[in-house]
């Protein structure tokens, strides 16, 4: 199994680099370049979420996986069990979701 | 339509309770420049822009901005959720607290309740577009006065982040115009409206 805080940082910088160059795209709809990397980058994000979902939990309603029963007590409320995964995890705005001890750079 | 994705497009991680700062920064929430105003904006006036790519950019940025509003009620939530009645009293918290405990509730942070005269949709593609390009420089100016006056690095980090988007939006939006002006006749571009005046848009 893959370590929670290392994925979801890998998908917090490949999602980050799909917004940005979403919006450059919106301005500049011919720039091969940029359409190549949104099309490789996509395809990256698509496999990190599935991995994501296969280990812990759903991160968008488009990848719910209803047989990842493998969940411990810490990430569900019915571990072992088949259940609705939507919920399981830590809340998205709650400090135990973010762990920014792997970011880089100066503040 | 809009799905949910469960995480913060930053992370946010704040360790130290703060009411004080939680009372600066919830002005990006509900303030005359916050991220409240600048989605609301941005989702009202695509309707009616005479293009339909600068329609698509204003979801786009509309929609970012919404996963900056996230962030802004996760930086307020973390630095209040441990907070006790006399850190409330002390920070100058406490007039918000009695409204709202540790809610969240958008205002800004002069007192002022959030309310859509907070921003235009005037049905103007080139009014619009000045206007949006003017609240991205508004909303950078914010967040620089919130960096010079916070120091814990947990609450710059994200603040830092969300500084950067205004430029990059500010950028985006100004290309947009431009793209608006190259439909128009050159010889009057500010002299009628894109959107009503349909005549004078080159087809």
């Amino acid at each position: 199994m893959s370590d929670r805080n290392v994925l979801l940082k890998e998908i917090n910088e490949v999602s980050f680099f799909l917004d940005d160059l979403r919006l450059y795209l919106d301005t500049h709809p011919l720039d091969i370049n940029a359409l190549n990397l949104y099309q490789e980058k996509h395809e990256k994000r698509l496999e990190l979420l599935k991995q994501y979902s296969q280990d812990f939990e759903p991160l968008t309603c488009h990848c719910i996986n209803l047989d990842s029963n493998g969940s411990s007590a810490a990430d569900t409320c019915y571990p072992g069990q088949k259940h609705w995964s939507w919920s399981d995890g830590p809340i998205p705005w709650d400090t135990a979701a973010n762990n920014s001890s792997l970011l880089q750079g100066g503040v | 339509m809009w799905s949910y994705e469960k995480r913060l497009q930053f992370p946010v991680h704040i360790t130290s309770t703060c009411p004080k700062t939680a009372s600066l920064i919830i002005s990006q929430f509900g303030g005359p420049d916050g991220e409240l105003s600048a989605s609301m904006r941005y989702l009202s006036q695509r309707y009616t822009m005479p293009c339909k790519e600068t329609g698509g950019l204003l979801t786009d940025i509309g929609t970012e901005e919404l996963a900056h509003l996230e962030m802004i009620c996760a930086i307020i939530y973390q630095l209040t959720k441990n907070m006790n009645v006399e850190q409330a009293k002390a920070c100058g918290f406490d007039a918000y607290y009695i409204d709202h405990t540790a809610g969240l509730w958008p205002t800004a942070a002069s007192g002022v309740p959030f309310n859509s005269c907070e921003f235009q949709s005037k049905g103007d593609a080139i009014a619009d577009l000045t206007e949006d390009l003017a609240a991205e420089q508004k909303a950078r100016a914010t967040y620089d006065n919130l960096i010079r006056m916070i120091d814990d690095p947990d609450v710059r980090k994200p603040l830092k982040f969300l500084r950067a988007r205004e430029i990059v939006h500010f950028q985006r939006f100004g290309e947009a115009l431009e793209k608006i002006k190259d439909s128009l006749d050159e010889k009057n571009f500010y002299y009628f409206n894109p959107e009503f005046d349909k005549q004078f848009v080159k087809r």
